[in-house]
């Protein structure tokens, strides 16, 4: 049963159909945040990102700090959290949980906020590298609290498998989309979303200890990536073992559902 | 003209080229120039004149000009699972439907040069059904069926296997694949059009206009599907042998593909 929610919430819920944006109103909630942008949520967790994240990492005490600078009660620490049940085997709170995943969803819209491929011609789009290096560019703030937020990500845990791997998903679908990349009817839609995860996710790991200049290593490091990946098809490198780790789940999703069938 | 001449006798429906070749314009500009659909929207529109404006001044305000005034209520998580499926299934097919006839065709135009017309006319339908199905997957960002490499081998193995036997044998499997298909595409015409009515700005109900499109195509797919079907059958596909056993087994898998291209 386990097995079953796992699969329907990985790979294959990530995202259905995308409805035209000019034909209904807009949608009530950031999905799959619960909240909208002019919410009191987006409002704190926003704050708390940018402004308490890099001090304390992604802690309670972020989520706090900012709660009492905007002026609420703390007590709406678990109203924020509402939407995640609390971990059973694990030491993160909801709130924290939520704080993780409003940074991935957040991160995502803004980073193709003013892009509409509908009517903009194909190579007026950005390219795929530069989306990818803007989206690594955001996260140059919490540069220190990547491992931790790493190691939150990656625990074998419902959160991975309903949140982190459908949310990377979402992300490389995302940068394939509004970039100029060319789009595809068969296995190579799912290669390329697959190879896009990979450079993200092994650039990220880089980043994680890169202790240059404004991250300017990981930087040429993700473009380096990116190239291999997508030109000569490199998906794994021995020392890249969380990159091949995903990709292993990702494709075990694939084949554990083909099986069932 | 030619095609006209080389039809078994008493083909009188059977669709000149001139006229095939009207239907073969492309997606957008068909439904973009949209007579159609804009007949739909007439009724609605002439009832409800104004009252957009006076009623929602505040979501006008942000709108470009080429956006419509009158908007709908957001698609529920299931309405778009299902159009997140039919797009799928559709796709997968049209591919499995074009590549069947390759498969056919392969096989078929040096032996029996006299089907050549008739073959390269559904055909060239399918092509265009693929194209559409392909366009609309991209666009509304589906994911193709992951099971596309196994369509592909499944389909042109289908259509060389049957065409070996007889050029009966072929239109055996064209007028089983068609059946199934166009029950398929009927019972997707029932759901978009009875299961897509959504609340709009202005207080009226209607069916958003890219659904409308999805069900215009879908409905010009199936005419021609069963024009296909008509085809066989008159190109003796009663007396491919063993037709029982063509007919039905091929029925048999089309309904699986169906099933496991809407899931996986
Ligand atoms: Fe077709
Ligand atoms: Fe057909």
């Amino acid at each position: 049963m386990l097995n079953r929610s796992i699969l329907k919430k990985g790979l294959f819920s990530y995202r259905s159909y995308h409805p035209s944006l000019k034909e209904y109103v807009k949608p009530a909630t950031l999905s799959p945040l619960t909240y909208n942008k002019e919410s009191v949520q987006y409002k704190i967790l926003s704050n708390a990102l940018t402004k308490w994240v890099p001090k304390h990492g992604f802690k309670e005490k972020a989520i706090t700090d900012s709660l009492n600078e905007l002026g609420f009660s703390s007590s709406l620490l678990s109203v924020i959290g509402a939407s995640n049940s609390p971990a059973i085997f694990r030491s993160i709170s909801p709130a924290v949980m939520e704080l993780i995943k409003f940074q991935l969803v957040s991160k995502r819209y803004e980073l193709t906020e003013n892009l509409c491929p509908d009517t903009t011609p194909k190579n007026e789009l950005p390219s795929l590298e530069s989306l990818l290096l803007k989206r690594l560019e955001m996260d140059k703030a919490i540069g220190k609290q990547i491992p931790h937020l790493f190691a939150e990500l990656a625990t074998p845990s419902s959160f991975l498998f309903d949140v982190a791997l459908p949310e990377l998903h979402r992300l490389s679908d995302d940068m394939i989309y509004f970039s100029n990349e060319k789009d595809h009817h068969d296995m190579a839609w799912y290669t390329k979303r697959l190879g896009v995860s990979c450079a993200y996710v092994s650039s990220k790991l880089y980043m994680a200890q890169d202790n240059s200049r404004d991250f300017e290593d990981t930087l040429s490091f993700a473009k380096d990536k990116l190239h291999r990946i997508m030109k000569l098809g490199e998906y794994y490198n021995n020392t890249e073992e969380y990159a091949w780790y995903m990709f292993m789940v990702s494709t075990n999703l694939v084949r554990a559902r083909l099986a069932r069938s | 003209m030619t095609a006209e001449l080389q039809q078994p006798k008493g083909n009188h429906r059977y669709q000149e080229p001139s006229q095939a070749r009207m239907l073969k314009i492309p997606y957008n500009s068909t439904l973009s120039s949209g007579i159609r659909s804009f007949s739909v929207l007439s009724g609605l529109r002439a009832t409800t004149i104004e009252p957009s404006n006076t009623n929602h001044p505040k979501s006008q305000s942000h709108l470009k000009n080429d956006e419509p005034t009158v908007k709908h209520a957001n698609l529920s998580n299931a309405q778009k699972a299902y159009l997140d499926r039919a797009i799928r299934v559709d796709q997968a097919g049209e591919l499995g439907a074009n590549y069947i006839y390759a498969g056919q065709m392969f096989v078929l135009l040096r032996k029996h040069p006299h089907l050549k017309p008739i073959l390269t006319h559904m055909w060239e339908q399918e092509v265009h059904h693929h194209n559409t199905f392909n366009a609309l997957q991209l666009k509304n960002r589906v994911r193709p069926s992951l099971l596309t490499p196994f369509w592909k081998v499944g389909a042109i193995a289908m259509g060389v296997t049957t065409a070996a036997i007889s050029p009966e044998a072929a239109m055996a499997c064209t007028e089983a694949v068609e059946t199934v298909i166009g029950g398929h595409y009927n019972e997707q015409l029932r759901v978009l059009t009875n299961q897509f009515e959504l609340d709009k700005t202005d207080g009226t109900r209607g069916v958003p206009k890219e659904v409308r499109k999805l069900i215009n195509t879908i409905k010009e797919f199936r005419d021609q599907e069963l024009e296909h079907l008509d085809t066989a059958i008159k190109n003796d596909s009663k007396e491919a042998v063993p037709y029982k056993i063509i007919t039905e087994g091929i029925k048999g898998i089309c309904r699986i593909a169906v099933w496991s291209a809407e899931r996986i």
